[in-house]
Protein backbone atom coordinates (compact mmCIF):
# COMPACT_ATOMS: atom_id res chain seq x y z
CA UNK A 1 0.00 0.00 0.00
CA UNK A 2 2.68 2.84 0.78
CA UNK A 3 4.37 1.90 -2.57
CA UNK A 4 1.15 2.23 -4.38
CA UNK A 5 0.50 5.20 -2.85
CA UNK A 6 3.47 7.39 -2.94
CA UNK A 7 3.91 5.87 -6.65
CA UNK A 8 0.05 7.59 -7.58
CA UNK A 9 1.64 10.91 -5.28
CA UNK A 10 4.52 10.94 -7.78
CA UNK A 11 2.29 10.05 -10.58
CA UNK A 12 -0.01 12.92 -10.41
CA UNK A 13 2.37 15.69 -8.97
CA UNK A 14 4.53 15.27 -12.36
CA UNK A 15 1.18 15.55 -14.61
CA UNK A 16 -0.05 18.66 -12.16
CA UNK A 17 3.65 20.19 -13.46
CA UNK A 18 3.33 18.90 -16.51
CA UNK A 19 -0.22 20.65 -17.23
CA UNK A 20 1.40 24.12 -15.30
CA UNK A 21 -1.66 23.21 -12.64
CA UNK A 22 0.89 22.42 -9.64
CA UNK A 23 4.79 22.87 -9.51
CA UNK A 24 6.05 22.33 -6.07
CA UNK A 25 9.00 24.91 -5.48
CA UNK A 26 7.61 28.28 -5.18
CA UNK A 27 10.64 29.69 -7.57
CA UNK A 28 9.31 27.79 -9.95
CA UNK A 29 5.70 29.14 -9.89
CA UNK A 30 6.34 32.50 -10.81
CA UNK A 31 8.29 31.55 -14.05
CA UNK A 32 5.45 28.63 -15.13
CA UNK A 33 2.61 32.17 -16.79
CA UNK A 34 5.86 32.72 -18.84
CA UNK A 35 5.41 29.45 -20.18
CA UNK A 36 2.33 28.55 -20.08
CA UNK A 37 1.42 31.78 -21.83
CA UNK A 38 4.51 31.62 -24.23
CA UNK A 39 7.04 34.10 -23.66
CA UNK A 40 9.13 31.15 -22.58
CA UNK A 41 10.14 27.98 -24.31
CA UNK A 42 9.83 24.73 -23.42
CA UNK A 43 13.33 24.02 -23.17
CA UNK A 44 14.03 27.34 -21.23
CA UNK A 45 11.10 26.23 -18.89
CA UNK A 46 12.87 22.98 -18.54
CA UNK A 47 16.66 24.63 -18.19
CA UNK A 48 15.00 26.59 -14.90
CA UNK A 49 13.31 24.14 -13.08
CA UNK A 50 16.26 21.68 -13.30
CA UNK A 51 18.43 24.71 -11.80
CA UNK A 52 15.67 25.80 -9.45
CA UNK A 53 15.10 22.09 -8.00
CA UNK A 54 17.87 19.67 -8.60
CA UNK A 55 19.97 20.86 -5.50
CA UNK A 56 17.61 20.83 -3.81
CA UNK A 57 16.36 17.10 -4.03
CA UNK A 58 20.43 16.21 -3.75
CA UNK A 59 21.77 18.23 -1.28
CA UNK A 60 18.38 18.95 0.72
CA UNK A 61 15.30 16.71 0.38
CA UNK A 62 17.70 13.19 0.21
CA UNK A 63 20.00 13.66 3.40
CA UNK A 64 18.05 14.68 5.40
CA UNK A 65 15.55 11.43 4.80
CA UNK A 66 18.42 9.32 4.90
CA UNK A 67 18.73 10.87 8.29
CA UNK A 68 15.59 9.72 9.81
CA UNK A 69 14.53 7.05 6.85
CA UNK A 70 11.48 9.03 6.32
CA UNK A 71 10.64 10.71 3.03
CA UNK A 72 11.20 15.08 3.31
CA UNK A 73 8.11 15.62 0.91
CA UNK A 74 10.72 18.03 -1.14
CA UNK A 75 12.73 14.85 -2.68
CA UNK A 76 9.82 13.67 -4.24
CA UNK A 77 7.86 17.00 -5.21
CA UNK A 78 11.02 18.84 -6.73
CA UNK A 79 11.97 15.80 -8.57
CA UNK A 80 8.14 15.80 -10.43
CA UNK A 81 8.35 19.04 -10.66
CA UNK A 82 11.54 18.49 -12.96
CA UNK A 83 10.00 15.39 -14.50
CA UNK A 84 7.10 17.46 -15.43
CA UNK A 85 8.62 20.11 -16.97
CA UNK A 86 10.74 18.02 -19.19
CA UNK A 87 7.93 16.13 -20.49
CA UNK A 88 6.62 16.30 -23.48
CA UNK A 89 3.61 19.15 -24.40
CA UNK A 90 0.16 17.16 -24.37
CA UNK A 91 -1.78 13.96 -23.78
CA UNK A 92 1.61 12.18 -24.25
CA UNK A 93 3.28 14.12 -21.72
CA UNK A 94 0.93 13.48 -19.21
CA UNK A 95 1.43 9.71 -19.80
CA UNK A 96 5.27 10.35 -19.83
CA UNK A 97 5.14 12.54 -16.57
CA UNK A 98 2.97 10.12 -15.29
CA UNK A 99 4.86 7.04 -15.18
CA UNK A 100 8.41 8.75 -15.02
CA UNK A 101 6.49 10.31 -12.11
CA UNK A 102 5.44 7.24 -10.33
CA UNK A 103 8.99 5.07 -10.90
CA UNK A 104 10.68 8.50 -9.04
CA UNK A 105 7.94 7.62 -5.96
CA UNK A 106 8.66 4.24 -5.94
CA UNK A 107 12.48 4.21 -6.36
CA UNK A 108 12.72 6.88 -3.33
CA UNK A 109 10.97 4.62 -1.06
CA UNK A 110 12.58 1.69 -2.31
CA UNK A 111 15.80 2.95 -2.34
CA UNK A 112 15.85 4.99 1.17
CA UNK A 113 15.31 1.52 2.52
CA UNK A 114 17.81 -0.32 0.52
CA UNK A 115 20.38 2.44 2.00
CA UNK A 116 18.96 1.80 5.90
CA UNK A 117 19.38 -1.66 5.47
CA UNK A 118 22.91 -1.02 3.95
CA UNK A 119 23.96 1.55 6.71
CA UNK A 120 22.59 -1.47 9.43
CA UNK A 121 24.96 -4.62 7.73
CA UNK A 122 27.68 -2.45 8.14
CA UNK A 123 30.70 -3.52 10.31
CA UNK A 124 30.41 -0.25 12.18
CA UNK A 125 26.43 -0.02 12.79
CA UNK A 126 26.05 3.85 12.05
CA UNK A 127 22.60 3.27 11.52
CA UNK A 128 21.87 4.53 15.76
CA UNK A 129 24.26 6.98 15.44
CA UNK A 130 21.91 8.96 12.01
CA UNK A 131 18.88 8.62 14.37
CA UNK A 132 21.00 11.31 16.40
CA UNK A 133 20.73 14.18 13.86
CA UNK A 134 17.65 14.98 14.23
CA UNK A 135 17.59 15.05 18.12
CA UNK A 136 18.43 18.83 18.97
CA UNK A 137 15.47 19.77 16.95
CA UNK A 138 13.03 18.00 19.19
CA UNK A 139 14.08 20.26 22.04
CA UNK A 140 14.94 23.47 20.03
CA UNK A 141 11.94 23.66 17.77
CA UNK A 142 9.68 25.32 20.14
CA UNK A 143 11.77 28.31 20.07
CA UNK A 144 11.54 29.74 16.42
CA UNK A 145 8.55 31.74 17.30
CA UNK A 146 10.43 33.95 19.76
CA UNK A 147 13.16 34.24 17.35
CA UNK A 148 10.22 35.18 14.65
CA UNK A 149 9.45 37.86 17.16
CA UNK A 150 12.44 39.41 17.38
CA UNK A 151 12.91 39.51 13.80
CA UNK A 152 9.39 41.27 13.63
CA UNK A 153 9.46 43.50 17.04
CA UNK A 154 13.10 43.55 18.29
CA UNK A 155 15.35 41.74 20.28
CA UNK A 156 13.94 42.98 23.72
CA UNK A 157 10.10 41.22 22.82
CA UNK A 158 11.69 38.77 21.27
CA UNK A 159 13.57 37.78 24.57
CA UNK A 160 10.01 38.12 26.48
CA UNK A 161 8.46 35.42 24.12
CA UNK A 162 11.18 33.38 24.61
CA UNK A 163 11.35 33.71 28.68
CA UNK A 164 7.23 32.67 28.39
CA UNK A 165 8.06 30.24 26.42
CA UNK A 166 10.60 28.65 28.86
CA UNK A 167 8.67 29.04 31.54
CA UNK A 168 5.66 27.69 30.37
CA UNK A 169 7.70 24.61 29.09
CA UNK A 170 9.20 24.29 32.63
CA UNK A 171 5.67 24.30 34.67
CA UNK A 172 4.62 21.95 31.80
CA UNK A 173 7.26 19.73 32.36
CA UNK A 174 6.87 19.67 36.44
CA UNK A 175 3.20 19.41 36.79
CA UNK A 176 2.32 16.81 33.40
CA UNK A 177 0.29 14.83 33.23
CA UNK A 178 -2.39 16.79 35.12
CA UNK A 179 -4.86 14.85 37.00
CA UNK A 180 -8.44 15.99 36.82
CA UNK A 181 -10.73 13.55 39.06
CA UNK A 182 -10.01 9.64 37.19
CA UNK A 183 -8.68 11.81 34.07
CA UNK A 184 -5.07 12.35 33.17
CA UNK A 185 -4.29 14.79 30.79
CA UNK A 186 -0.81 14.68 29.66
CA UNK A 187 0.24 17.83 27.77
CA UNK A 188 3.93 17.63 25.73
CA UNK A 189 6.19 20.09 26.84
CA UNK A 190 8.01 21.60 23.58
CA UNK A 191 4.23 21.20 22.38
CA UNK A 192 2.90 23.56 24.59
CA UNK A 193 6.41 26.04 24.84
CA UNK A 194 5.50 26.44 21.09
CA UNK A 195 2.02 27.04 21.10
CA UNK A 196 2.90 29.54 23.48
CA UNK A 197 5.22 31.33 21.46
CA UNK A 198 3.00 31.38 18.31
CA UNK A 199 0.47 32.82 20.53
CA UNK A 200 2.47 35.56 21.40
CA UNK A 201 3.16 35.96 17.99
CA UNK A 202 -0.04 36.35 16.75
CA UNK A 203 -1.08 39.03 19.15
CA UNK A 204 1.81 40.93 17.97
CA UNK A 205 0.68 40.54 14.78
CA UNK A 206 -2.78 41.47 14.70
CA UNK A 207 -2.31 45.24 16.36
CA UNK A 208 -0.05 46.00 13.32
CA UNK A 209 -2.27 48.34 11.59
CA UNK A 210 -3.23 48.32 8.21
CA UNK A 211 -0.82 49.87 5.69
CA UNK A 212 -2.30 53.02 3.42
CA UNK A 213 -2.97 52.12 -0.33
CA UNK A 214 -2.18 48.93 -0.46
CA UNK A 215 -3.04 46.54 -3.09
CA UNK A 216 -5.21 43.79 -3.07
CA UNK A 217 -3.56 41.16 -5.36
CA UNK A 218 -6.73 39.01 -5.88
CA UNK A 219 -8.15 42.10 -7.45
CA UNK A 220 -5.39 42.41 -9.94
CA UNK A 221 -5.33 38.89 -10.59
CA UNK A 222 -8.98 37.55 -11.17
CA UNK A 223 -8.43 35.03 -14.15
CA UNK A 224 -5.68 33.23 -12.70
CA UNK A 225 -7.48 32.64 -9.59
CA UNK A 226 -9.85 31.05 -11.89
CA UNK A 227 -7.73 29.15 -13.39
CA UNK A 228 -6.71 27.15 -9.92
CA UNK A 229 -10.75 26.85 -9.07
CA UNK A 230 -11.25 25.38 -12.40
CA UNK A 231 -8.67 22.53 -11.37
CA UNK A 232 -9.68 21.86 -8.01
CA UNK A 233 -10.97 18.72 -7.88
CA UNK A 234 -7.30 17.36 -9.25
CA UNK A 235 -5.88 19.48 -6.51
CA UNK A 236 -7.76 18.20 -3.82
CA UNK A 237 -7.14 14.55 -4.77
CA UNK A 238 -3.06 15.53 -4.69
CA UNK A 239 -3.80 16.63 -1.02
CA UNK A 240 -6.01 13.55 -0.28
CA UNK A 241 -3.08 11.18 -1.76
CA UNK A 242 -0.19 13.29 0.22
CA UNK A 243 -2.18 13.31 3.91
CA UNK A 244 -2.90 9.57 3.44
CA UNK A 245 0.90 9.42 3.43
CA UNK A 246 1.93 11.83 6.01
CA UNK A 247 -0.29 9.85 7.89
CA UNK A 248 1.68 6.61 7.37
CA UNK A 249 4.27 8.11 8.14
CA UNK A 250 6.59 7.80 4.55
CA UNK A 251 6.38 11.67 3.91
CA UNK A 252 6.89 14.57 6.02
CA UNK A 253 6.49 17.70 5.29
CA UNK A 254 9.57 19.52 6.63
CA UNK A 255 12.77 18.71 8.86
CA UNK A 256 11.28 19.80 12.05
CA UNK A 257 8.26 17.75 11.55
CA UNK A 258 9.58 14.61 10.25
CA UNK A 259 12.93 14.49 13.07
CA UNK A 260 9.55 14.48 15.17
CA UNK A 261 7.66 11.93 13.69
CA UNK A 262 11.09 9.68 13.62
CA UNK A 263 11.09 10.04 17.27
CA UNK A 264 7.22 9.22 17.44
CA UNK A 265 6.21 12.61 18.93
CA UNK A 266 3.57 12.79 16.43
CA UNK A 267 1.43 15.83 18.74
CA UNK A 268 4.61 17.88 18.13
CA UNK A 269 4.91 17.52 14.85
CA UNK A 270 1.48 18.40 13.93
CA UNK A 271 1.66 21.26 15.99
CA UNK A 272 5.06 22.16 14.16
CA UNK A 273 3.64 21.40 10.85
CA UNK A 274 0.48 23.48 12.07
CA UNK A 275 2.87 26.84 12.44
CA UNK A 276 4.68 25.76 9.38
CA UNK A 277 1.71 26.25 7.59
CA UNK A 278 0.65 29.76 8.72
CA UNK A 279 3.96 30.56 7.83
CA UNK A 280 3.39 29.31 4.53
CA UNK A 281 0.07 31.08 3.84
CA UNK A 282 0.76 34.09 2.04
CA UNK A 283 3.86 32.81 0.32
CA UNK A 284 1.48 30.31 -1.62
CA UNK A 285 -1.19 32.16 -1.51
CA UNK A 286 0.04 35.20 -3.24
CA UNK A 287 2.49 33.17 -6.01
CA UNK A 288 -0.50 31.09 -6.54
CA UNK A 289 -3.03 34.08 -7.12
CA UNK A 290 -0.24 36.05 -9.32
CA UNK A 291 0.61 32.69 -11.04
CA UNK A 292 -2.62 30.82 -11.79
CA UNK A 293 -0.35 27.52 -10.43
CA UNK A 294 -1.35 26.12 -7.10
CA UNK A 295 1.14 24.02 -5.01
CA UNK A 296 0.47 20.12 -4.89
CA UNK A 297 0.42 20.23 -1.10
CA UNK A 298 -1.23 23.61 -1.23
CA UNK A 299 -0.86 25.84 1.60
CA UNK A 300 1.01 22.67 3.71
CA UNK A 301 -1.81 23.17 5.87
CA UNK A 302 -2.89 18.84 5.10
CA UNK A 303 0.53 17.46 6.58
CA UNK A 304 -0.71 19.07 10.23
CA UNK A 305 -4.09 17.44 10.10
CA UNK A 306 -2.82 14.48 8.25
CA UNK A 307 -0.71 14.39 11.73
CA UNK A 308 -2.96 15.19 14.07
CA UNK A 309 -5.76 12.25 12.21
CA UNK A 310 -2.86 9.73 12.25
CA UNK A 311 -5.28 7.42 10.61
CA UNK A 312 -5.24 6.97 6.68
CA UNK A 313 -8.44 7.14 5.59
CA UNK A 314 -8.99 10.23 7.93
CA UNK A 315 -6.44 11.99 6.44
CA UNK A 316 -7.31 11.50 2.89
CA UNK A 317 -10.89 13.24 3.44
CA UNK A 318 -9.52 15.69 5.17
CA UNK A 319 -6.77 16.11 2.72
CA UNK A 320 -9.72 16.80 0.51
CA UNK A 321 -11.33 19.01 2.07
CA UNK A 322 -8.30 21.29 3.37
CA UNK A 323 -7.51 21.93 -0.57
CA UNK A 324 -10.60 22.66 -1.72
CA UNK A 325 -11.39 24.97 0.96
CA UNK A 326 -8.10 26.49 0.16
CA UNK A 327 -8.49 27.17 -3.33
CA UNK A 328 -12.27 28.70 -2.64
CA UNK A 329 -10.43 30.92 0.39
CA UNK A 330 -7.31 32.44 -1.84
CA UNK A 331 -9.55 35.58 -2.26
CA UNK A 332 -10.74 35.59 0.90
CA UNK A 333 -6.72 35.16 2.19
CA UNK A 334 -5.45 37.67 -0.07
CA UNK A 335 -8.23 39.92 1.38
CA UNK A 336 -6.83 38.97 5.09
CA UNK A 337 -3.92 39.61 4.94
CA UNK A 338 -3.85 43.14 3.39
CA UNK A 339 -6.27 43.85 6.27
CA UNK A 340 -3.43 42.53 9.00
CA UNK A 341 -0.06 43.58 6.99
CA UNK A 342 1.63 41.92 10.40
CA UNK A 343 0.15 38.44 9.76
CA UNK A 344 2.00 37.91 6.75
CA UNK A 345 5.06 40.14 7.73
CA UNK A 346 5.28 37.28 10.40
CA UNK A 347 4.94 34.80 8.16
CA UNK A 348 7.96 35.49 6.17
CA UNK A 349 9.80 36.05 9.59
CA UNK A 350 8.43 32.79 10.65
CA UNK A 351 10.09 30.84 7.63
CA UNK A 352 13.39 33.13 8.31
CA UNK A 353 13.41 31.92 11.87
CA UNK A 354 12.22 28.27 11.43
CA UNK A 355 14.97 28.26 8.51
CA UNK A 356 17.97 29.84 10.91
CA UNK A 357 17.22 27.25 13.77
CA UNK A 358 17.18 24.07 11.32
CA UNK A 359 20.77 25.37 10.04
CA UNK A 360 21.68 25.11 13.70
CA UNK A 361 20.04 22.38 15.37
CA UNK A 362 20.64 20.26 12.42
CA UNK A 363 24.82 20.88 12.38
CA UNK A 364 24.81 20.17 16.59
CA UNK A 365 22.98 17.48 15.41
CA UNK A 366 25.43 16.29 12.41
CA UNK A 367 28.09 16.37 14.87
CA UNK A 368 26.31 14.79 17.76
CA UNK A 369 25.60 11.78 15.28
CA UNK A 370 28.85 11.90 13.63
CA UNK A 371 30.82 11.54 17.03
CA UNK A 372 28.54 8.60 17.74
CA UNK A 373 29.64 6.72 14.73
CA UNK A 374 33.50 7.96 14.98
CA UNK A 375 34.42 9.47 18.70
CA UNK A 376 36.52 12.26 17.97
CA UNK A 377 37.10 12.51 14.23
CA UNK A 378 33.15 12.92 13.52
CA UNK A 379 33.08 16.33 15.24
CA UNK A 380 36.17 17.21 13.71
CA UNK A 381 35.04 16.41 10.01
CA UNK A 382 31.69 17.72 10.50
CA UNK A 383 32.87 21.40 11.54
CA UNK A 384 35.65 21.44 9.35
CA UNK A 385 33.29 20.40 6.31
CA UNK A 386 30.86 22.96 7.48
CA UNK A 387 33.68 25.71 7.51
CA UNK A 388 34.97 24.75 4.03
CA UNK A 389 31.61 24.78 2.75
CA UNK A 390 30.96 28.48 3.91
CA UNK A 391 34.54 29.25 2.32
CA UNK A 392 33.39 27.73 -1.12
CA UNK A 393 30.06 30.59 -1.47
CA UNK A 394 27.96 27.27 -0.07
CA UNK A 395 27.54 25.29 -3.02
CA UNK A 396 25.73 22.89 -0.19
CA UNK A 397 22.69 24.42 1.52
CA UNK A 398 23.77 25.02 4.89
CA UNK A 399 20.78 23.56 6.24
CA UNK A 400 21.99 19.85 5.17
CA UNK A 401 25.73 20.13 6.15
CA UNK A 402 25.36 18.36 9.16
CA UNK A 403 23.09 15.84 7.76
CA UNK A 404 26.05 15.09 4.91
CA UNK A 405 28.63 15.81 6.71
CA UNK A 406 27.24 12.75 9.00
CA UNK A 407 26.35 10.05 6.63
CA UNK A 408 29.89 11.01 5.31
CA UNK A 409 31.46 10.51 8.56
CA UNK A 410 29.70 7.22 8.62
CA UNK A 411 30.51 5.77 5.63
CA UNK A 412 34.18 7.10 6.54
CA UNK A 413 34.05 5.23 9.80
CA UNK A 414 33.24 1.79 7.69
CA UNK A 415 36.19 2.17 5.46
CA UNK A 416 38.36 2.58 8.26
CA UNK A 417 37.57 -0.42 10.12
CA UNK A 418 37.91 -2.27 7.42
CA UNK A 419 41.34 -1.21 6.95
CA UNK A 420 41.74 -1.40 10.60
CA UNK A 421 42.36 1.65 11.73
CA UNK A 422 39.32 2.16 13.46
CA UNK A 423 38.02 -0.30 16.35
CA UNK A 424 34.70 0.23 17.02
CA UNK A 425 33.83 0.03 21.10
CA UNK A 426 31.96 -2.84 22.08
CA UNK A 427 28.89 -2.49 23.58
CA UNK B 1 20.22 58.66 -4.81
CA UNK B 2 19.61 54.88 -5.68
CA UNK B 3 16.31 54.16 -3.96
CA UNK B 4 16.32 50.73 -2.80
CA UNK B 5 13.30 48.39 -1.94
CA UNK B 6 13.61 45.31 -0.14
CA UNK B 7 11.24 42.66 -0.74
CA UNK B 8 11.44 38.99 -1.07
CA UNK B 9 10.17 36.33 1.87
CA UNK B 10 13.08 36.19 4.43
CA UNK B 11 16.04 37.74 6.39
CA UNK B 12 14.62 41.17 4.85
CA UNK B 13 16.17 43.36 7.74
CA UNK B 14 19.64 41.41 6.83
CA UNK B 15 19.29 42.43 3.27
CA UNK B 16 18.36 45.87 4.00
CA UNK B 17 21.30 46.69 6.28
CA UNK B 18 23.70 45.37 4.03
CA UNK B 19 22.83 47.37 1.28
CA UNK B 20 23.31 50.64 3.73
CA UNK B 21 26.65 49.30 4.70
CA UNK B 22 27.55 49.30 1.28
CA UNK B 23 25.37 52.11 -0.38
CA UNK B 24 26.25 54.89 2.53
CA UNK B 25 24.76 58.22 1.49
CA UNK B 26 24.08 57.15 -2.08
CA UNK B 27 21.74 54.86 -1.42
CA UNK B 28 18.23 54.60 0.22
CA UNK B 29 16.88 51.64 1.44
CA UNK B 30 13.19 50.65 2.22
CA UNK B 31 12.09 47.11 3.48
CA UNK B 32 8.13 46.51 2.36
CA UNK B 33 6.30 43.47 1.70
CA UNK B 34 6.89 41.94 -1.58
CA UNK B 35 3.90 43.30 -3.28
CA UNK B 36 4.45 46.90 -2.31
CA UNK B 37 7.86 46.66 -3.05
CA UNK B 38 7.13 44.98 -6.65
CA UNK B 39 4.40 47.93 -6.94
CA UNK B 40 7.11 50.93 -5.61
CA UNK B 41 9.23 50.48 -8.57
CA UNK B 42 6.32 49.82 -11.38
CA UNK B 43 5.00 53.44 -9.92
CA UNK B 44 8.77 54.84 -10.08
CA UNK B 45 8.67 55.37 -5.96
CA UNK B 46 11.52 53.37 -5.78
CA UNK B 47 14.36 52.10 -8.70
CA UNK B 48 15.40 48.56 -7.62
CA UNK B 49 13.65 45.64 -5.75
CA UNK B 50 16.20 42.82 -4.16
CA UNK B 51 14.66 39.88 -2.06
CA UNK B 52 15.86 36.77 -0.92
CA UNK B 53 14.23 33.40 -0.24
CA UNK B 54 15.15 29.87 0.08
CA UNK B 55 15.18 29.05 -3.73
CA UNK B 56 16.31 32.49 -5.16
CA UNK B 57 12.97 32.93 -7.39
CA UNK B 58 9.91 32.19 -5.10
CA UNK B 59 9.54 34.34 -2.23
CA UNK B 60 12.53 36.52 -3.31
CA UNK B 61 10.53 37.11 -6.89
CA UNK B 62 7.65 35.94 -7.43
CA UNK B 63 5.36 39.31 -7.27
CA UNK B 64 7.92 41.54 -9.07
CA UNK B 65 8.00 38.81 -11.58
CA UNK B 66 3.90 39.02 -11.63
CA UNK B 67 4.38 43.10 -11.39
CA UNK B 68 7.15 43.66 -13.41
CA UNK B 69 6.98 41.18 -15.89
CA UNK B 70 10.06 38.65 -15.87
CA UNK B 71 12.35 40.67 -18.20
CA UNK B 72 12.70 42.63 -15.34
CA UNK B 73 13.82 40.45 -12.76
CA UNK B 74 16.53 38.14 -12.40
CA UNK B 75 17.44 35.08 -10.62
CA UNK B 76 21.29 35.79 -9.42
CA UNK B 77 21.59 32.79 -7.19
CA UNK B 78 19.81 29.51 -6.41
CA UNK B 79 20.42 26.48 -3.77
CA UNK B 80 23.77 25.00 -4.61
CA UNK B 81 24.42 27.53 -7.08
CA UNK B 82 26.52 30.63 -5.83
CA UNK B 83 26.22 33.69 -7.36
CA UNK B 84 28.33 35.19 -9.98
CA UNK B 85 29.86 38.77 -10.25
CA UNK B 86 29.84 39.09 -13.78
CA UNK B 87 26.35 37.57 -14.45
CA UNK B 88 25.34 40.45 -12.20
CA UNK B 89 27.18 43.24 -13.97
CA UNK B 90 25.28 41.82 -16.93
CA UNK B 91 22.14 41.76 -15.21
CA UNK B 92 22.03 45.53 -14.56
CA UNK B 93 23.66 46.19 -17.78
CA UNK B 94 20.63 44.53 -19.30
CA UNK B 95 17.86 46.64 -17.17
CA UNK B 96 17.06 44.29 -15.08
CA UNK B 97 15.20 46.17 -12.13
CA UNK B 98 14.25 43.19 -9.71
CA UNK B 99 16.94 40.79 -8.41
CA UNK B 100 16.14 37.43 -6.23
CA UNK B 101 18.39 35.05 -4.59
CA UNK B 102 18.69 32.36 -1.86
CA UNK B 103 19.15 33.46 1.74
CA UNK B 104 22.06 31.47 1.53
CA UNK B 105 23.82 33.79 -0.56
CA UNK B 106 22.96 37.31 0.93
CA UNK B 107 26.65 37.77 1.50
CA UNK B 108 28.03 37.77 -1.82
CA UNK B 109 24.67 38.52 -3.86
CA UNK B 110 24.29 42.09 -2.30
CA UNK B 111 27.33 43.42 -2.62
CA UNK B 112 27.53 42.17 -6.15
CA UNK B 113 24.13 43.91 -6.87
CA UNK B 114 24.78 47.50 -5.10
CA UNK B 115 28.48 47.76 -6.58
CA UNK B 116 27.26 46.95 -9.92
CA UNK B 117 24.47 49.11 -10.05
CA UNK B 118 26.44 52.01 -8.42
CA UNK B 119 29.49 51.76 -11.26
CA UNK B 120 26.62 51.71 -13.63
Amino acid sequence: MKIVLIALIGALAAILANGGIAVFNDGLRPIMPEYLEGRMKKAELAATSFALSFGLVIGFGIPISIGATILLVHSILLGTDIIGTWSPKGKIGYAVAGTIGALWGIGLLVGLQWIVNVFKKLPVNVFDSMGQIGTPVIFAFAAFPALAVAYQYGVKNGLITLTISALVRAIVARFSPIVIGTSKIALNPEGMALVTGMIVLLIYAMREKKEENSTNIAALFTERVDRIKKNVWVLAIMGALVAAATSLHILAGDPISLSLVSKGNYTDAALVALARAIGFVPLVATTAIATGVYGPVGMTFIFAAALFANNPLLAAILGFVIIFAEVYLLGGIAAFLDKFPGIKKSSDNIRTAMGQLLEVALLVGGANASNMALPGLGIFIVIGLYLLNEIAGRPIVRMAVGPIAAILVGILANILAVFGLYVPPVK
Amino acid sequence: MIRFVVGGAVDKQKVAQMIKEIGGDKVSVEIKSDIEAAMAVKNGKADYYVGACATGGGGALAMAMAILTAQKCATISMPGKPPQEADVKKAVAEGKVAFGFTNDHIEKAVPYIVNAILEK
